[in-house]
């Protein structure tokens, strides 16, 4: 039989566990080099260890109801309109923790560059063209099998106007709310094969390989029939319950 | 299976994903109980320089202390009228503004109550992780009872996680709180590990 004591240190662990600090070599580097804003918008003192009480642990609840969920049809601007121009994609994956459980209800804000690199942004300087049937955001959420999709179409690479070489490839902003503040996440996805993969700074941002790679999308079997799209994988995993084995 | 690798959400986020984020005292018509305030101030990169475009995200309990979350023991009582999370896009001036309650004494979730606070969460080009934050509500930081304000060990630090009553930024009729976020520099805001 534990002690009093025991359990109630044992409960402070398995809390602090279940929102471990992010790994630093499989997340992205807090200062890249060539990336100017990444040495002035970082602090320089070292982050600050903090416990996670309820405040931490707790998060936004009943999202869908708050903002306006979209058809997760990206490839045109109002639906049934005509379509973008550019390759018609569907990407779809799960989301789970890091146990592998389904994150239902989770909501996913997607944002994306037409097919010729441009942004519909008042700050997007690229000469490239607007696209009438492109907006290039949209919002999800995932159902009860944790799962999401979406239709749009393959976004273009565009140079990065602040700098006088780095062209971005192509690559899709998700942003996803996880059920609490601990698991609030923001990263970009990659199409596999793209060139200019090669040398994008927030693409090699991330020191180790295999965890690069899950930025990269999956390709799937292709098909052709009545309706034809190429089909992409992306699945995600949110910091949160890992699960340690029970003591008794 | 670890977390998948976190990044910066670059220049062109929607503004309309922030859009209407900025009011967190009305929810499906009904109107939040406490005393409503703004809670405001500028996102500031290193040389006090103004970080226009960034996102503000938000997350405090209501002026009950309840958090709108099924963990929160209270949480049937949560106020109808608040929901808890807001966001922002911070203007050319680099500045943010949330009209908000005064948040409550939450609980630690372990017996003890948290000291009045705000939770927040910078995004911007440059930031490749987001930084996360806390901001307090007191007269004086040695008022302050607070696990996670206790973990700042420099004092000169700890004062600048105390928001400011600003009567400069007061408005529609509400007292202004600023609370500043320096990403980097001499003064630079205390952020939390993630």
């Amino acid at each position: 039989m534990s002690s009093p004591a025991k359990n109630s240190t044992e409960s402070q662990l398995s809390s602090d566990i279940e929102y471990a600090p992010y790994d630093d070599r499989t997340q992205s580097l807090r200062l890249i080099d060539r990336y100017p804003r990444s040495f002035t918008r970082n602090p320089s003192r070292p982050l600050i260890l903090r416990p996670l009480t309820l405040s931490e642990r707790t998060g936004p609840t009943e999202l869908e109801a708050r903002l306006p969920i979209g058809d997760g049809d990206l490839s045109c601007a109002v639906a049934g309109g005509p379509r973008a121009m550019g390759q018609l994609i569907s990407v779809s994956g799960h989301v789970t923790d890091e146990d592998g459980a389904p994150l239902t209800g989770a909501v996913i804000e997607i944002w994306q560059a037409n097919a010729a690199g441009k942004y519909v942004h008042e700050l997007d300087r690229h000469e490239a063209p607007i696209d009438p049937h492109f907006i290039g955001e949209g919002r999800l959420v995932t159902d009860a099998e944790g799962q999401y999709q979406f239709r749009s179409i393959k976004p273009g690479a565009y140079p990065v106007m602040e700098s006088d070489w780095w062209w971005r490839p192509p690559h899709i902003h998700f942003s996803i709310f996880g059920p609490t503040w601990m698991n609030r996440f923001v990263t970009q996805i990659f199409f596999p094969g793209e060139p200019l993969n090669e040398s994008d700074l927030l693409f090699n941002g991330v020191p180790d390989l295999e965890a690069r790679q899950r930025l990269m999308l999956q390709p799937q079997p292709t098909t052709v029939g009545s309706f034809n799209i190429l089909k992409f994988r992306q699945d995600f995993v949110m910091r949160g319950k890992r699960a340690t084995p029970a003591l008794d | 299976m670890t977390p998948t690798p976190y990044s910066t959400i670059g220049p062109f986020f929607p503004g309309q994903f922030a859009a209407g984020c900025e009011d967190l005292t009305v929810l499906h018509g009904k109107r939040a109980r406490g005393q409503h305030i703004l809670l405001a101030g500028s996102v500031l990169e290193e040389g006090n320089v103004p970080v226009r475009n960034a996102i503000v995200e938000i997350w405090q309990p209501d002026a009950g202390g309840v958090f709108r979350h099924p963990l929160d023991l209270r949480y049937a009582q949560a106020d109808p009228g608040f929901f808890g999370w807001g966001r922002y896009r911070t203007d050319a001036q680099g500045r943010y503004r949330f009209r908000t309650v005064m948040p409550g004494r939450a609980s630690n979730g372990n017996g003890a109550l948290r000291w009045p606070h705000v939770n927040l969460m910078v995004l911007a080009i440059g930031v490749t992780r987001r930084l996360v934050t806390t901001a307090f509500f007191a007269d004086t930081p040695e008022t302050v009872d607070d696990p996670v304000f206790g973990c700042v060990p420099d004092p000169a630090a700890r004062r600048r996680l105390i928001t400011i009553r600003d009567h400069a930024l007061d408005a529609e009729g509400l007292p202004a709180y600023r609370f500043d976020l320096i990403l980097r520099g001499e003064n630079e805001t205390p952020f939390f590990l993630d």
